[in-house]
C-alpha cells in the first residue's frame, strides 16, 4: 500500500463518479471547483456518507456550509488545491493530587465528551486524558481521574463476554486501590450491563457508576459533561458501594438521579431523563449542592479484601416477548437450537396463551428453565392468582418476581454459568442478589419519580 | 467626536452588508410538526426547564474563542414553553423530524427571485453553534438553498452571496437586565422556518444603498407571499466597516428607518476608535504596559462590597473620548465587561469622569460609585498614578470584580489594534452595545441527525417555473407604462394587490390609475375610518365598472352603499344610486348654472382654469348624482367658455 493510493481514494464515493474522481486525481479534502452552466462552486470536497445518492458530491463552501451537487457529464470538476489536515492535540499536564480520591473511568463506547472536527464535520470521541480534561476541565479538580479504554462500541453491540471483561477490569482497578469506578457506556443497553456487573462484583467495596450522554456529546447542550462530573463526585466521595446508573433526573440541568442498576430502565428513546427506577424510588439524587439519599438500604463502602469476582456465565439464554397470536414454535425452536434458558415476558401477571403450554412442557422435560417476568414492567409475576397461571406453574415455569426483563436475562445467564440443575437455578433466580427483586413493593414505586409530576420538588423534600 | 450628521461615506471607505432574517409562511416548524403559532404573552408558560451550555472542543483540542467568551458569561438559561406550540424537539429531547418540504421549496423560489445561479442540488443540513441559550441544542440547523444572486439597487447590482433556510431561535423575554446571569427564552418561536439572505458587503457604499437593498429584499418577500407578516417576523443584522476599521455586526434592527442613524453612529464609533489607536501609539503605549494588578481599595468606601482599582498607564483623557453620541470610551469598555461578567455598568468607574470628562455623567449609565474629588484624591494617594495615567475602579464580589477588571484590561489592550471584530446589539438611541465576539465559520459543521435531501435541478426548475414578476420588473413596467412611483408600486406589493391590479388592467381593461384607486386608495381611506372594504366588494365594483353599469365618478357612492349592505343586487344598487336621466338641455342648464356660481371670469386664465375647473365639475356631478362622466362635463364647460370668448 502506497500513501499515494490512500490519498487518492475518494472516500465514500461510489460508481461512475468514483471512477471519474480517481481518473481526474481529485482527492477528498482537496479544494475543488465545480462548473455547471451558469453555476459555479468552490469548496472542500467532503467524503460522501453511506446510503446517499451516488451521483452527488458534497462540498464545504467558504462560509463553512455544506451542500450537494449532482456531477453529470456536463459538469466540470477540478481539483484546485489541497491542504493536509493535522490533528495533534496539545498536551495537558494533569497533576496527581494526593488529597483527591482516585477514580478510574473505563470507556466502553459511550462518549460524555467529544472533539469536533469543523473541517470535516467529524465527531471524534474525547477519551484520552488530554481530550477529556480539555473538554471538561472541572474534572481535574474533582478527582484524580484515570481514563482507560476497554471498548469503542455502540452499546447495542455489547455481548455477555464484554460484561465479563468489564467486570474483570473493574476488579483489577479495585485491587489497585481505586476509590471508585466510572463506566462510560452507550445509554441503550446501559441497564443490561449494569445488571450483569451487579451480579458479578461480589461484596463490592466501592461505587461503580455507569454514565453516558443521552443527547450527543457533540452538542453544546449535551448532558454528558454534567453527567460525568456528577459521576466523578459519586464515585470519588460518596459512601455507597453498588452498581448504579446516574443520569439526568429532569430535562433541566438541575440534578441527576442515582438508580440501582438492577431496578433501572431506559424509558424514552431520546430524553435526558430517560432512566427511571421502576417499582421503587431511586437511591438518591445529586446536584451542585451535594448528594441526597432517599433510601436507607444502600450498601455502604466496605473492605476491599472481602471483594471477589464471580463472573461465570452461560450466554445461551434467550428472551421472548409474548404477544397475542404468538406462535409457540418460537419457543419450540429455542429448545431445538439448544438454548439453556429462556426469559418470557408475559402479559399482565406474567401469562402466556394456552397454545404455548405444550412448548412449556417440552422445556420442562428438557430441564430448560423458563423464567416469567411481567410485560407491564411494574409489579410482580404472580401465577397463583388465575387458573392459567397455576397451569403454567404446573409446567415448571419460574415466577421471576418483580425482576425487570434485563435483570432477569442477565441473572439467568449468570445462574446458568454456575449450574444447570433446575432447582438450583430456581433458587438463584429467586434469591435477591443485588436489589433485582424487592421483597415488598412500596406504592411509591409506581408514583414517585416515574414522570414529571407537578410539585415533585415538594415531594422530594419530604422524602 | 466627528459630526454623525456630516459624514462623507465614500471617503471614509464605508461598506455595509445585510443579513436579512425573515420568517417563512408555513404550516409547521422546520424540523418538527408543531404549528407556527406564537404566544400572545411571551412570558406565559405551561412548563419550564433550564440548561447550561458549554462549547464543544474543536479538532485541535481547543475551543473557538467566540464560544469561549459565551461560556465565560456563565448563563443559566430558563426556557418557558407551552404545550400547543412546543414539543420535545424544541426542548432538545428528541431528534429532528424530516424537514418541512414547503419551506425547502420556498427557499428555491426566493433564490429564483434573487437571480441566483448556483443552487444546492442536495440539501445538507448544517449546525451553527450558538451558546447564548437562544437555541436549546446549542446550534441552529441551517442549510443553503442557493448562492450568487443579486438585487438592483440605484442602478447597480448588489450581490446576494447566500440564501439559507434555517430554524428561527427562541424568543428572549425579560431583556431588561443585561447584567443578569439568568436569561429567559420562550420556545414558541424556536423552529419557525426562516430564510437568511446575505448580501456582498463590498457592494454597498452608502446608508441609502443599504436601505434600498433591504427594501428590495423585503419587496421580494412580500411579492412572493413567502415572508411572514407582522411584528418580529423580520430582523436585519448589518455588517459595517470603514477603512482602517473592521467588520462589526449589529444585530436586531427591526425598523428600516433606523438604518441611517445606526450607520452614522457606527461610522463615528469606528472612526473614533481608529483615532484612539493612533493617539495610544503616539503616546508610545504597548500592550505589555497594561498589568493585571488589581488593588483592593474597599476601605475607602462605606460599603460591604469590595472595590478594586487598576492603573491604566498613559490613558488619561482617553476613557473620556466620546465614541458614540453620549457614550465615552470608558462606558464602551464597561458594556463589554458587564455582558461577560455580570457586573453592572454603574459599578464601573474611570478616572476621566472626575478629571474633566463629563460624557459619562450625561450618559444613560453614569457611575454610581460616588467617587467625588476627595475620594479621587484618596484613591490617587494609594495608586500613585503618574501624570498621564488613568485608573479604573470596579465594585463587586471579589471574584466578579476581578473578572470585570480582567475583561476591562483585555479590552483596553485591544484598543491598540483599533476596531475589534464583534457582534453588537442595536439600542434604541441609534448606538450599539457589545453582544459577543464575532463568530467564525469554524462553528459550522454537518448535522449528523439529518440525512442529505436530494432536490434535483429538474425539481428546482419545476418549483421555480411559475414565479411571478420580480419587484424591480414590476416597477420598471408600471413606471414606464403609467408613470407609477416606487411608492405606489410598493403599496400594490405591500397590500398584495398586484395580481388584482394586473387582472383589472388587462382582463377588464380598466384604466391603471382607476385600478390603483380602487385597490389601494379606497380601501386605505376606508380603513382609516375603520371601514373594511372586503375583496369581494372591490372585485364586484370592478366588474360593474367594466360592464359600464356604473361609472368611475360614482365610485364613492357605490362604496358607501356596498359597505353598508354588500348584499344589494345590481338593480337595487342602481336604484339607490338614484341616477337622473338628464336630457342634454337639462345638463347644459346645470353646467351653466354652476359656471355662473363660480364666476365666468375665474376661468379666463389657464392657471385659474386648472384651479376652478375641477370644482365646477364636482358641483355638476354632485347635482347629477354622479350619473354622468366627468369628461362629458369638462367638454361642456369648455364649449361654454369658448362661446363666451
Ligand atoms: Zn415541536
Amino acid at each position: 500500500m502506497t500513501d499515494e493510493k490512500t490519498i487518492y481514494d475518494p472516500e465514500g464515493y461510489r460508481g461512475i463518479l468514483r471512477d471519474r474522481l480517481i481518473k481526474d486525481k481529485i482527492r477528498t479534502w482537496s479544494k475543488v471547483s465545480v462548473k455547471k452552466g451558469e453555476a459555479y462552486y468552490e469548496g472542500l470536497l467532503l467524503p460522501r456518507s453511506q446510503h446517499t445518492d451516488d451521483d452527488y458530491v458534497t462540498l464545504k463552501v467558504d462560509t463553512g456550509y455544506n451542500l450537494g451537487i449532482l456531477v453529470d457529464e456536463e459538469t466540470d470538476i477540478k481539483e484546485i488545491g489541497y491542504q493536509k489536515g493535522h490533528y495533534k492535540l496539545p498536551h495537558v499536564d494533569v497533576e496527581f493530587k494526593k488529597e483527591l480520591p482516585n477514580v478510574t473511568l473505563l470507556g466502553t463506547g459511550g462518549t460524555v465528551a467529544s472533539r469536533l472536527d469543523y473541517r470535516t464535520g467529524a465527531v471524534l470521541p474525547a477519551f484520552t486524558p488530554e481530550e477529556l480534561f480539555s473538554a471538561v476541565p472541572e474534572l481535574t479538580t474533582t478527582v484524580n481521574l484515570t481514563p482507560k479504554t476497554l471498548y469503542q462500541i455502540l452499546s447495542e453491540n455489547f455481548r455477555p463476554e464484554y460484561w465479563v471483561k468489564t467486570a474483570e477490569s473493574i476488579a483489577k482497578e479495585i485491587e489497585s486501590g481505586a476509590n471508585g469506578i466510572i463506566i462510560g457506556h452507550g445509554t441503550d443497553t446501559m441497564c443490561v450491563t449494569g445488571c450483569a456487573l451487579a451480579y458479578f462484583l461480589r461484596n463490592l467495596p466501592v461505587p461503580v457508576v455507569l454514565v453516558g450522554s443521552q443527547r450527543s456529546s457533540d452538542r453544546p447542550s449535551s448532558d454528558g459533561p454534567r453527567n460525568i462530573l456528577y459521576a466523578a463526585q459519586l464515585a470519588g466521595y460518596e459512601n455507597f458501594a453498588e452498581v448504579v446508573i446516574s443520569m439526568h433526573g429532569t430535562p433541566s440541568d438541575s440534578y441527576n438521579l442515582v438508580h440501582r442498576a438492577t431496578r433501572c430502565r431506559k424509558m424514552h428513546s431520546a430524553r435526558r431523563d430517560t432512566f427511571r427506577t421502576l417499582s421503587d424510588i431511586p437511591l438518591g439524587k445529586i446536584d451542585d449542592s451535594g448528594t441526597t439519599w432517599f433510601k436507607d438500604d444502600i450498601r455502604p463502602r466496605s473492605n476491599p479484601e472481602d471483594f471477589y469476582l464471580d463472573a461465570k456465565i452461560d450466554s445461551r439464554v434467550g428472551m421472548l416477548y409474548f404477544y397475542p397470536g404468538m406462535n409457540p414454535d418460537l419457543l419450540e425452536s429455542m429448545v431445538d437450537l439448544g438454548y439453556h434458558g429462556v426469559i418470557v415476558i408475559g402479559t399482565g401477571l406474567a401469562h402466556v396463551g394456552t397454545d404455548v403450554y405444550p412448548a412449556l412442557e417440552r422445556c420442562q422435560e428438557e430441564e430448560i428453565p423458563v423464567v416469567m417476568v411481567v410485560e407491564p414492567l411494574y409489579g410482580f409475576a404472580q401465577l397463583r392468582v388465575y387458573e392459567t397461571g397455576r397451569d403454567m406453574l404446573a409446567r415448571g415455569v419460574i415466577e421471576g418476581e418483580n425482576m425487570l426483563p434485563s435483570a432477569a436475562y442477565t441473572k439467568l445467564i449468570w445462574a446458568l454459568g454456575h449450574t444447570r440443575n433446575l432447582d438450583e437455578v430456581r433458587d438463584i433466580m429467586l434469591t435477591p442478589i443485588a436489589g433485582e427483586i424487592t421483597n415488598r413493593e412500596s406504592p411509591r414505586g409506581f408514583m414517585i419519580m416515574q414522570g414529571i409530576e407537578p410539585g415533585i420538588d415538594q415531594i422530594l423534600k419530604n422524602l | 467626536m466627528i459630526d454623525p450628521n456630516n459624514l462623507d461615506f465614500k471617503k471614509l471607505g464605508f461598506h455595509a452588508g445585510l443579513e436579512v432574517h425573515h420568517q417563512i409562511i408555513s404550516k409547521r416548524k422546520l424540523f418538527c410538526n408543531c404549528p407556527t403559532i406564537l404566544e400572545e404573552d411571551p412570558e406565559n408558560m405551561e412548563y419550564s426547564f433550564y440548561r447550561y451550555f458549554r462549547p464543544v472542543l474543536g479538532e485541535m483540542g481547543d475551543f473557538d474563542p467566540g464560544m469561549l467568551v459565551e461560556f465565560e458569561k456563565g448563563y443559566k438559561v430558563i426556557y418557558l414553553a407551552n404545550e400547543r406550540n412546543t414539543c420535545t424537539y424544541e426542548m432538545d429531547e428528541t431528534p429532528p423530524f424530516f424537514p418541512d418540504m414547503e419551506a425547502i421549496e420556498k427557499g428555491y423560489i426566493l433564490s429564483e427571485y434573487f437571480h441566483c445561479t448556483s443552487f444546492a442540488e442536495e440539501i445538507v443540513v448544517n449546525r451553527k453553534q450558538y451558546l447564548d441559550g437562544s437555541i436549546t441544542t446549542g446550534f441552529q440547523r441551517t442549510f443553503i438553498s442557493a448562492r450568487d444572486g443579486w438585487v438592483p439597487v440605484n442602478g447597480k447590482k448588489v450581490r446576494i452571496t447566500n440564501l439559507h433556510i434555517e430554524e428561527d431561535a427562541a424568543r428572549r423575554v425579560n431583556w431588561d437586565d443585561t447584567s443578569s446571569r439568568t436569561v429567559y427564552f420562550n420556545l414558541d418561536r424556536l423552529g419557525f422556518p426562516l430564510t437568511e439572505i446575505i448580501t456582498e458587503y463590498t457592494d454597498v457604499e452608502t446608508p441609502e444603498e443599504l436601505l434600498e437593498t433591504a427594501k428590495q429584499i423585503g419587496r421580494v418577500l412580500r411579492i412572493s407571499k413567502i415572508g411572514r407578516r407582522g411584528l418580529g417576523s423580520a430582523r436585519q443584522d448589518v455588517n459595517i466597516s470603514i477603512s482602517g476599521g473592521d467588520r462589526v455586526e449589529i444585530k436586531g434592527v427591526q425598523d428600516l428607518d433606523l438604518f441611517d442613524v445606526m450607520c452614522r453612529n457606527e461610522v463615528v464609533r469606528q472612526y473614533t476608535l481608529i483615532e484612539l489607536k493612533k493617539e495610544m501609539l503616539k503616546r508610545g503605549l504597548t500592550k505589555d504596559e497594561f498589568e493585571h494588578t488589581y488593588v483592593d481599595i474597599s476601605h475607602l468606601f462605606q460599603s460591604e462590597t469590595k472595590h478594586f482599582a487598576v492603573i491604566c498607564p498613559k490613558m488619561k483623557g482617553l476613557f473620556g473620548l466620546e465614541v458614540q453620541p453620549n457614550k465615552d470610551f470608558g462606558l464602551e469598555i464597561f458594556e463589554k465587561s458587564m455582558l461577560i461578567t455580570g457586573v453592572p455598568r454603574a459599578d464601573h468607574y474611570h478616572s476621566d469622569e472626575s478629571d474633566g470628562g463629563f460624557i459619562r455623567e450625561n450618559s444613560d449609565y453614569p457611575s454610581n460609585l460616588g467617587i467625588d474629588k476627595q475620594l479621587y484624591e484618596k484613591i490617587c494617594a494609594i495608586l500613585n498614578p503618574k501624570e498621564n495615567d488613568a485608573f479604573i475602579v470596579v465594585k463587586g464580589s471579589e471574584k466578579q470584580a476581578m473578572h470585570a477588571l480582567k475583561k476591562t484590561i483585555e479590552r483596553i489592550k485591544m484598543a491598540l489594534d483599533g476596531v475589534p471584530q464583534e457582534t453588537r446589539r442595536f439600542v434604541k438611541n441609534g448606538n450599539s452595545e457589545f453582544l459577543r465576539v464575532i463568530h467564525g465559520k469554524d462553528r459550522i459543521y454537518p448535522d449528523t441527525d439529518t440525512p442529505p435531501v436530494v432536490i434535483s435541478l429538474d425539481t428546482i426548475e419545476e418549483i421555480t417555473r411559475d414565479i411571478g414578476r420580480r419587484p424591480w420588473e414590476v416597477f420598471e413596467e408600471l413606471n414606464s407604462e403609467y408613470g407609477f412611483s416606487q411608492n405606489k408600486v410598493d403599496l400594490l406589493i405591500r397590500d398584495e394587490q398586484l395580481d388584482s391590479f394586473y387582472k383589472f388592467t388587462t382582463e377588464l381593461n380598466m384604466n391603471a390609475h382607476l385600478a390603483y384607486k380602487l385597490l389601494i386608495d379606497i380601501p386605505r381611506e376606508n380603513r382609516r375610518k375603520d371601514v373594511i372594504i372586503n375583496e369581494e366588494i372591490i372585485e364586484r365594483i370592478a366588474e360593474l365598472l367594466a360592464s359600464e353599469i356604473i361609472i368611475p365618478e360614482q365610485l364613492d357612492q357605490v362604496i358607501s352603499l356596498l359597505s353598508k349592505n354588500e348584499h344589494l343586487t345590481d338593480e337595487e344598487l342602481i336604484d339607490q344610486l338614484n341616477i337622473k336621466d338628464l336630457s342634454s338641455e337639462e345638463l347644459a342648464a346645470i353646467v351653466k348654472q354652476k359656471i355662473d356660481f363660480i364666476g365666468k371670469d375665474k376661468l379666463q386664465t389657464s392657471e385659474n382654469e386648472q384651479r376652478y375647473l375641477p370644482k365646477i365639475v364636482a358641483l355638476v356631478l354632485k347635482e347629477c348624482n354622479y350619473s354622468i362622466k366627468g369628461q362629458t362635463v369638462v367638454s361642456l364647460i369648455n364649449s361654454f367658455i369658448k362661446e363666451a370668448i
